[in-house]
């Protein structure tokens, strides 16, 4: 995935310390456009919360963000709040405003940041339904309506409202069954392709990994294990890397894998 | 190319067949291109030319695709032409999704007839669940005399610290300024006439019988009956309650019945405390402005003031305590499961448990005028 243009995510020697406990020490890379990006890790490796400090929802003890070119720490308040105009985020649990339907929820920022009119906004809002892969009528449904795959989708939709240049999406796939989640991962995947949007996005599930994710960041131990193409990073000769991939070789559907020990 | 807000972003000739577009249509730019859109009378065969675009996102090949609808062109019978393959790529998957678009049906709306009668059913339904719940607990209640050792002592210790001890402190302070204010008010009226010493019997009777239980009562709705609600709402959300049931537990044993006999056992006390709060608060008032000193002002009290009147309070109390905590607890434990129905509860718990408090006052009231008490 060699691109010759700039990235828009740079992560430079990121240090977080909660306490006495330093969870990233010296975590850097960089995204390039277009890219389907993950980073894994185990429990309590500081995964979500390097996605916060990326965002600007966290500040790092240490080192920079920039997305799209600005530093998300030192940058003047407008310049940050520009920038966040052009991403979008999905939280776990979708963190759709429970108050409003789930087209008002997608509305939401086009009403904010955008001044154009009710039936274009209106039709707008079908089309970021209909790029999730929801119903026309799902609009119409409040949050609490929701099974757990729509209100992710919901949360893409909203996330997608103001056609942003990169997604961040906190374990799009977790709690969805395989079938759903097999689906949002193509659903992801035709944003990248289609839509040409960034997406970064951290998971657990090895199917996305292998299937539609272009480049493998690892983070273990507060730094940044590996880092590359899925295939290359699931080659590597390293305890944590085998254990987490072993799961496929155990179904023996592994033939990525070259090293027979 | 520079963002120039007087540069042309369509360009369409002079019969309407070929229209150019050019720099970069976005979201953003919206509000400049639609305008630019929207005169143009487009006649088919159309052919479009996309060579001079900078960028296209969804949102802005979206309103193009509008136009050309509106205008009446079928989207298959238009030539596109020299749009780059990112570009061509959005606008083919904005015109796949648009074909499977659909219009989402129209909500029905509601007439206020049915709106009226609507919210009936669900304040009838209400009252038929509180009853219902109240039967519930009661039946847990029968459940504890058949087995004492059911109950949880530490829940019920816990409770009684928070509904009552905790709460000492804000009912002194606002029984005692309603003494204050009540003795000064009769006062204001008892002066004329000379009849100072009266304002012993008027606010010895008043407090004992009406305003000691009943603010103290709506202290406690808004502070137990809401906490309640809240509490028992956001464990149903965490599904707390449902572990509790899988584990073998009743939920009616360890959360609802330590919380309405906690009710129960403090209404009565922070009722008795705010009466004498309140006694000294119109002592304070006495002794200032009518010239009454407090050893006459008890003197008259305990001629004036009959200890049915103080029963008469008292005993309306643990009543009160039943309708709190039942309401607070019913609304919790049947909570919706979204955040946002717990605050929408914990809301309603307030104005229905300070209503059915009122409503209970009112028919004791009838009670004892009709027994003479």
């Amino acid at each position: 995935m060699a691109t010759p243009l700039p990235p828009v995510v740079e992560v430079d020697g990121i240090v977080t310390r909660f306490g006495a406990k330093t969870v990233h020490d010296g975590v850097s890379f960089s995204v390039a456009r277009g890219t389907l990006a993950a980073l894994i890790g185990g429990s309590g490796t500081g995964k979500s919360v390097l996605l916060r400090e990326i965002i600007g929802l966290h500040r790092p003890t240490e080192g920079s963000v920039r997305v799209l070119g600005t530093d998300m720490w030192h940058a003047p308040a407008a310049d940050v709040a520009a920038v966040r105009r052009r991403f979008g985020m999905t939280f776990q649990d979708g963190a759709l405003f429970s108050s409003l339907t789930v087209a008002q929820n997608v509305a939401v920022p086009l009403t904010e940041h955008t001044a154009v009119d009710a039936a274009v906004r209106d039709d707008i809002v079908r089309l970021r339904l209909a790029q999730a892969g929801l119903h026309a009528d799902d609009g119409a449904k409040m949050p609490s309506e929701l099974s757990g795959g729509m209100r992710k989708r919901a949360a893409l939709a909203r996330a997608l409202a103001l056609e942003p240049e990169i997604l961040f999406l906190d374990e799009p796939t977790s709690g969805l069954d395989p079938t759903t989640a097999r689906a949002f991962d193509s659903l992801v995947r035709s944003l990248v392709d289609d839509l040409g949007i960034t997406v970064f996005l951290v998971t657990h599930d090895l199917d996305s990994l292998l299937t539609v994710v272009d480049r493998l960041i690892v983070l273990a131990a507060g730094k940044v294990l590996a880092d590359g193409p899925v295939r290359d990073v699931v080659r590597l000769d390293h305890d944590w890397i085998r254990s987490y991939f072993s799961v496929r070789t155990m179904l023996g559907e592994s033939p990525r894998r070259t090293d027979g020990s | 190319m520079s963002d120039d807000a007087a540069e042309q972003r369509v360009v369409l000739s002079a019969d309407g067949r070929h229209l150019e577009l050019a720099g970069p249509w976005r979201l953003g730019e919206l509000p400049r291109i639609g305008p630019a859109l929207a005169p143009l009378r487009l006649q088919p065969p159309l052919t479009i030319d996309g060579g001079r675009l900078t960028a296209l996102d969804s949102a802005a090949a979206l309103a193009l695709l509008r136009t050309i609808d509106a205008a009446g062109v079928s989207a298959e019978a238009i030539e596109w032409r020299g749009f780059a393959a990112a570009n061509r790529r959005v606008l083919d998957d904005v015109l796949r999704r648009r074909a499977a678009m659909t219009e989402p049906a129209p909500r029905a709306r509601r007439r206020w007839l049915a709106e009226v009668g609507e919210r009936t059913t669900v304040i009838y339904r209400q009252g038929a669940d509180h009853l219902n719940f109240l039967g519930e607990a009661t039946a847990a209640f029968a459940e504890l005399l058949a087995g004492p050792r059911r109950l949880r002592l530490r829940e019920l210790t816990a409770q009684l610290e928070q509904a009552c001890l905790n709460a000492i402190p804000v009912v002194i302070l606002v029984t005692m300024l309603i003494g204050v204010v009540f003795a000064y008010l009769l006062g204001l009226q008892a002066e004329q006439y000379g009849a100072n010493i009266f304002v012993v019997d008027g606010v010895g009777i008043g407090m004992s019988r009406e305003f000691a239980p009943i603010i103290v009562a709506v202290i406690i709705a808004g502070r137990s009956g809401a906490a309640f609600t809240a509490q028992l709402g956001s464990m149903r959300l965490t599904e707390e309650i449902d572990a509790i049931r899988t584990l073998g537990l009743s939920p009616m044993q360890v959360l609802v019945v330590p919380r309405v006999l906690a009710l129960l056992i403090a209404l009565p006390l922070l009722s008795f405390i705010g009466l004498v709060a309140g006694l000294v608060g119109a002592a304070l008032v006495a002794d200032a402005m009518l010239g009454i000193p407090p050893a006459a002002f008890a003197d008259r009290l305990h001629g004036a003031l009959d200890i049915r009147h103080v029963w008469a309070g008292l005993i309306k109390t643990p009543v009160f305590a039943l309708a709190i905590a039942i309401v607070g607890c019913r609304m919790g434990m049947h909570v919706g499961r979204d955040t946002r129905a717990v605050g929408l509860a914990t809301t309603s718990t307030v104005v229905q448990s300070i209503v059915s408090v009122i409503l209970l006052d009112a028919a004791f009231a009838v009670l004892f005028q009709e027994m003479g008490i």
